[in-house]
């Protein structure tokens, strides 16, 4: 029977994992919750977090794979893309989480898109860009995500400075060589400008991360947002092409592999996108042409459902969280039915938890 | 004995008992009278429908009512409905060949094998005959002829063989390699037959000559997926290219580049995922031949 304390990892602060760790819980401070994922975690998760007032994370397979890969990465070298992909429920997210609290840990540059999704699919207020015309704006995700950004970045904000001067109106324009929190809260107070101000962030960070001040980490949730069809549309009733949109076209810049000093991890989605069957989860099937080619080369990381040593372990941090109240949970019997039931899938095996 | 009615004279309008003529008892069916070795062809030489008291087979048909069995053959409608096939048993067919054979010709001998067949009379013609009794011996369904050859026995190259399989659309087959024409549009046998190898010479000539227009051939006519000039191919070499400029290296030679082990491994992972799709082989392969690509460990 492991116990609590010997279930939770020690260096958990420091953030270094292994092998051996692998099937054991580890706790995030809350601190670092608020700061790091001010708007991310998926909906069940962060309810879970608020129940039993603490957050823990398995450290799993996939996650392990990606923090090898990531600290024998050369940052000379182009950014190597990552895809983690798998089944709906098996824990691309909370992988993806990890990871990003792993790089945080280590002081890197966190530009979280929580869900890509969000940025093609019902949008009150889209404008004509004042930078481009053919474009569109999205004001209201791109003041959001400024807001986010700020949150998590904090101190990088003051030492980054921008390297060209922006004019955003006849009577606002920010200097070369000022910080590049001036930018973001201009784009924070003036709405209009956000996603222009979003736009100038991804070119100077980077422009500003092959220079090797500081690593930059991109993690986005959903990626395959980027290239299939929007739900959006124009005045005159006329469907929107995700190129269109300024936010998605400067994403996707952000994602091609031309600068170095740093990493990009993405999840393949099919929750929440648009036009894809249900149980689409591959990567060509969800990417499509466009995607792959533009992703092409990535390493595809499959995250599945839990092992057997995995599934005790989650089984044992809910009892001892004391979250399943059922009499027959801690038998044998019991878990069998729970393993059968769920098949080992961690999303499914939470709702089947909640009810007990 | 039942003798003719007493002539009784009566008044006009009423029949008495004895005038309506009397009806016959009836007769035993014949299946009482059958022996099991009869010639069953003279008891069914044409297409007849279902005699019950001719056809000596206990046979049942219909939907039974609860606790019931289905209807006896007796007086059943739903035998009468179906087609029977009584009047072509493996004997009377046996009968028919006999007859037949005196108009046939010999199989040739030398054509003892069906690779032989294919290979000297590479096209097949199926056409079908009508023959019934009625007032005219004409039938409509009969100038019906359906051509069908395998590619392969065609002198084709890959150009023409890829423009062929376009210009046909539905009517080849991947599986078996088969392209079938069916001409029903002239109202001869003899006209369609003729304008069915017409079409195949047209097909075999215009896949040989390649037109102006083909040069703008995109990406999305293609059938498969080409590696050469292809996005991933260029994605590749950008990627290889920024990664020498990392490390210093003036030697820098595209086809030195694209030539090396690790790229044709590559090649080969990116090309099995596009044409056959994704699945858990394609792209752990895919994946270990970018770990190696760019020198992850």
């Amino acid at each position: 029977m492991l116990t609590r304390t010997s279930r939770l990892v020690p260096g958990a602060r420091r953030a270094r994992h292994g092998e051996q760790h692998e099937g054991l819980h580890y706790n995030i401070p809350l601190q670092d919750m608020r700061t790091l994922f001010p708007h991310s975690l998926p909906p069940r998760f962060s309810m879970q977090v608020k129940t039993f007032s603490e957050a823990c994370l398995m450290v799993r397979k996939p996650a392990l794979e990606l923090l090898h890969y990531l600290k024998n990465t050369n940052f000379a070298h182009p950014a190597v893309r990552y895809v983690l992909y798998g089944e709906k429920g098996t824990g691309k997210t909370l992988s993806l989480c990890h990871v990003i609290h792993f790089c945080a840990k280590q002081d890197w540059l966190i530009l979280h898109v929580p869900d890509a999704h969000l940025w093609v699919k019902s949008c009150r207020g889209l404008l004509p860009s004042t930078y481009n015309k053919q474009r569109l704006d999205q004001p209201a995700e791109a003041s959001i995500w400024l807001k986010n950004f700020k949150t998590t970045n904090e101190r990088f904000l003051s030492q980054i400075k921008v390297q060209e001067k922006y004019v955003w109106n006849k009577r606002e324009s920010t200097e070369k060589g000022s910080p590049l929190g001036e930018v973001v809260e201009q784009g924070i107070t003036r709405v209009k400008n956000a996603t222009d101000a979003v736009g100038v962030v991804l070119r100077e960070l980077k422009g500003q991360s092959s220079l090797g001040g500081f690593r930059l980490l991109v993690a986005v949730d959903g990626v395959n947002a980027l290239w299939g069809k929007t739900t959006l549309k124009r005045e005159d009733k006329s469907l929107v092409a995700p190129e269109e949109l300024a936010l998605v076209h400067n994403l996707r810049k952000m994602v091609k592999n031309d600068w170095h000093g740093g990493t990009i991890v993405l999840t393949l989605s099919q929750t929440g996108s648009l036009f894809k069957p249900r149980k689409a989860y591959l990567p060509q099937e969800l990417l499509g042409k466009e995607g792959f080619d533009a992703l092409d080369p990535f390493i595809p990381i499959l995250v599945s459902n839990y092992s057997p040593k995995e599934f005790e372990s989650c089984i044992q941090y809910y009892l001892e969280n004391s979250w399943l109240q059922h009499e027959k949970a801690h038998t044998e019997e019991g878990k069998k039915e729970l393993l059968f039931l769920s098949n080992a899938n961690p999303g499914q095996l939470e709702r089947l938890c909640a009810h007990l | 004995t039942a003798g003719a009615p007493p002539p009784i004279p009566s008044p006009p309008g009423r029949t008495s008992r004895y005038e309506r003529p009397l009806r016959r008892k009836a007769l035993p069916p014949r299946t009482e009278k059958m022996t099991v070795d009869l010639d069953w062809p003279s008891v069914y030489p044409v297409a007849a429908p279902f005699k019950p008291s001719a056809v000596p087979l206990p046979v049942r048909m219909g939907y039974p009512v609860k606790r019931g069995v289905p209807m006896a053959k007796e007086g059943n409608l739903e035998l009468l409905k179906i087609p029977n096939f009584l009047h072509l048993t493996p004997v009377a067919i046996k009968k028919h060949c006999e007859a037949l054979k005196d108009f046939c010709t010999e199989w040739p001998a030398a054509l003892d094998s069906d690779e032989k067949c294919e290979k000297h009379f590479p096209i097949e013609i199926d056409t079908a005959d009508y023959v019934s009794a009625g007032p005219s011996i004409r039938n409509p369904k009969a100038r019906v002829v359906t051509l069908r050859v395998k590619l392969s026995s065609l002198n084709l190259d890959d150009h023409a063989k890829k423009k062929l399989i376009k210009l046909v659309g539905e009517r080849y087959c991947k599986t078996t390699d088969v392209l079938t024409i069916r001409t029903d549009r002239c109202p001869l046998k003899r006209q369609n037959y003729d304008y069915a190898i017409y079409l195949l010479t047209v097909l075999y000539h215009e896949s040989w000559k390649t037109e102006e227009w083909e040069k703008e051939k995109t990406e999305a006519d293609m059938e498969e997926y080409i590696w050469k000039n292809s996005p991933s191919e260029k994605n590749i070499l950008e990627t290889l290219l920024q990664i020498k400029a990392a490390e210093k290296d003036p030697e820098v030679n595209k086809e030195e580049l694209l030539g090396t082990k690790e790229v044709e491994d590559y090649k080969k992972c990116v090309v099995s995922l596009k044409n056959e799709g994704d699945n858990e082989e394609t792209l752990s392969h895919y994946k270990e031949s970018v770990k190696k690509l760019l020198k992850l460990m």
